[in-house]
């Protein structure tokens, strides 16, 4: 019991990394980034391959963070001066392009039979052990992380990226390039996305491109939007409900029982598209959202 | 004589794409947001047609069931979702018309199950013009194509709903005061983009696979067309569409079939770099 609640609390954690990528992006900055799971695939390849090629992973991980958030900044530049709607379908073109690009180059990913053996973090320690520890220091990561995003709220650089929501014409009107703190935020979003690909191999594994389908973005996208746009808090909430959704759904099952488990997928699918039509109608602020304002 | 082939391959995976741009530059142009349920509203029509096929053994009634399934579906999506947001900001829409691509797959998953299906077609003797090979199907496929079309076109150009449609999508604010009732053309127009999408959905259904993800990987090409054809272009949706799918084709045998929806998304870059408002767009396009 213990090492399933361990397991459900690092992926529950693996979530809150992306929701807090996707919070400074589209919460904070107002990116609509549909792409998100590209990022989290480059992080976790990146990280993968290289701890298989025997790179320790105390470089593997910045390694994924770098290479994630170096992804991002051509797509920056070339569509950052595109109107909101374009963005969004640029970064969907790109995270389909990922999974396109790792599922062909067999001789770097090993194409659709994945990657099996990726080493765990903590191999020296026994059962239990290697999981607490492991749950640990992600928990320890998102901890920061968390700091990081609300320190950047709160910063100068804060106000400016939420003027940038908020009206981009002002921040121009300012003397400010928007241009150029939106690739900033790109890039830091990213490569939080790219540690949590990162942790995410490292713990699952084995990872096969179907593991990264833009359904992962709209998981994101979901607890972002339950919890409560540009809320860090909202981030948290929204990925531990994510979490017992995609759990509870697995127990289920075991309740009703003739319901197969490719019709459960489709399931989750149904429910992940009744939420967000339902939160975008009736709740756009989120659970946490701002009670004040709108 | 090799190339000749590709070209004709192309302009039939051109016209899936063409029908699907055509579909999302008229809701892009009227509704104004980029409607990512298109891809899933293919694959409803994929699966409709395929039920009439199935009943009838006719190509062309499986082209009206898609058309009339999936225009009924994508108005009852306008009138549940889409209307309910019509006032907000884009990215409600778009993050909404997710949701409702997912919601009409898991339906659709559900009820169909999730194995690959087919058209079984009869087999039949391919004509042979100078070499080059089509095939009695694709000649089916490009006529109910051209219908659809041509239906859609004659829709735009010649009656008066036609008009106020390109009226709004021109200018909404002043189709209003010129006295356009804006609820009746968008209840012709999601009419119109979601059977669009519908007979798209069965060409593609026939040229390969009927599966719940099967049009959702088609969105990327679509809407690569509809930029490059210029957003609120009908003609240059299809035109760019056409352009595409020989592209696609014309450059499997040097990168390999799975790059051909990365081809689609290289394609779409250089045109928001180089010329964002696409061939036929308007000037105040993208940026």
């Amino acid at each position: 019991m213990d090492a399933y609640l361990a397991a459900i609390a690092i992926i529950a954690l693996i979530y809150v990394l992306l929701s807090l990528g996707l919070t400074l992006q589209y919460g904070l900055t107002g990116l609509i980034n549909f792409g998100h799971v590209g990022f989290f695939a480059i992080g976790a390849y990146t990280s993968a391959l290289l701890a298989l090629k025997g790179v320790p992973l105390i470089l593997t991980f910045p390694a994924a963070a770098v290479l994630a958030g170096l992804s991002a900044w051509p797509i920056g530049l070339v569509s950052l001066r595109l109107r909101d709607d374009y963005f969004a379908i640029v970064t969907l073109g790109f995270s389909e392009v990922v999974r396109i690009v790792i599922t062909s180059e067999k001789w770097l990913t090993n194409g659709v039979q994945g990657v099996p053996g990726i080493p765990r973090l903590f191999e020296g320690l026994q059962g239990f052990a290697a999981q607490a520890a492991t749950l640990a220091v992600i928990l320890a990561v998102t901890i920061v992380a968390v700091w990081m995003i609300l320190r950047i709220a709160k910063s100068p650089f804060g106000r400016l990226i939420e003027a940038i929501r908020d009206n981009e014409e002002a921040v121009k009107a300012l003397g400010k390039d928007p241009a150029s703190f939106k690739i900033q935020v790109l890039i830091v979003g990213a490569a939080i996305a790219g540690v949590a690909g990162a942790f995410y191999a490292h713990y699952i594994t084995y990872i096969v491109p179907d593991q990264f389908i833009p359904l992962v973005t709209f998981y994101v996208w979901m607890a972002v939007i339950m919890g409560g746009v540009g809320r860090v808090s909202g981030a948290v909430v929204g990925a531990a409900i994510l979490m017992v959704f995609l759990e509870g759904s697995r127990f289920l099952r075991d309740i009703v029982p003739w319901i197969s488990e490719v019709d459960m997928a489709s399931v989750r699918i149904g429910v992940v598209g009744l939420l967000l039509i339902l939160f975008v109608m009736f709740r756009p602020q989120g659970l946490m959202g701002d009670y004040t304002k709108r | 004589m090799f190339y000749a082939q590709l070209l004709v391959n192309g302009l039939v995976q051109g016209l899936v794409i063409g029908l699907a741009a055509l579909s999302i530059t008229l809701v892009f142009g009227i509704a104004r947001f980029p409607n990512a349920a298109t891809g899933d509203a293919m694959t409803l029509g994929g699966y409709s047609a395929l039920a009439a096929f199935k009943a009838t053994g006719s190509m062309a009634l499986g082209g009206v069931a898609a058309f009339l399934a999936t225009a009924v579906v994508s108005l009852l999506a306008y009138l549940a979702v889409f209307r309910q947001l019509a006032n907000r900001s884009v990215v409600s829409l778009l993050v909404a018309s997710i949701g409702v691509a997912f919601f009409i797959r898991a339906v659709l998953g559900v009820t169909f199950g999730h194995a690959q299906q087919v058209f079984m077609a009869p087999l039949s003797r391919p004509y042979v013009l100078g070499g080059v090979r089509i095939t009695p199907l694709d000649l089916q496929l490009a006529a109910v194509a051209a219908i659809a079309l041509a239906a859609v076109f004659g829709l735009l150009y010649f009656t008066p709903i036609g008009r106020q449609m390109r009226a709004v999508a021109d200018n909404r604010d002043l189709a209003r005061v010129s006295g356009v009732r804006p609820g009746r053309v968008m209840v012709a127009l999601w009419l119109l983009a979601g059977g669009v999408a519908g007979v798209g959905g069965m060409m593609l259904g026939v040229k390969t696979i009927v599966s719940p993800e099967s049009g959702w990987e088609m969105l990327l090409p679509a809407f690569t067309a509809a930029i490059l054809g210029g957003i609120g272009s009908p003609g240059g949706a299809v035109l760019a569409g056409l352009l595409l799918g020989v592209a696609q084709e014309a450059s499997t045998p040097f990168v390999g079939f799975t790059y051909k929806i990365a081809l689609a998304f290289v394609i779409m870059l250089a045109v928001l770099l180089v010329r964002p408002r696409g061939l036929f767009g308007r000037v105040e396009g993208a940026r």
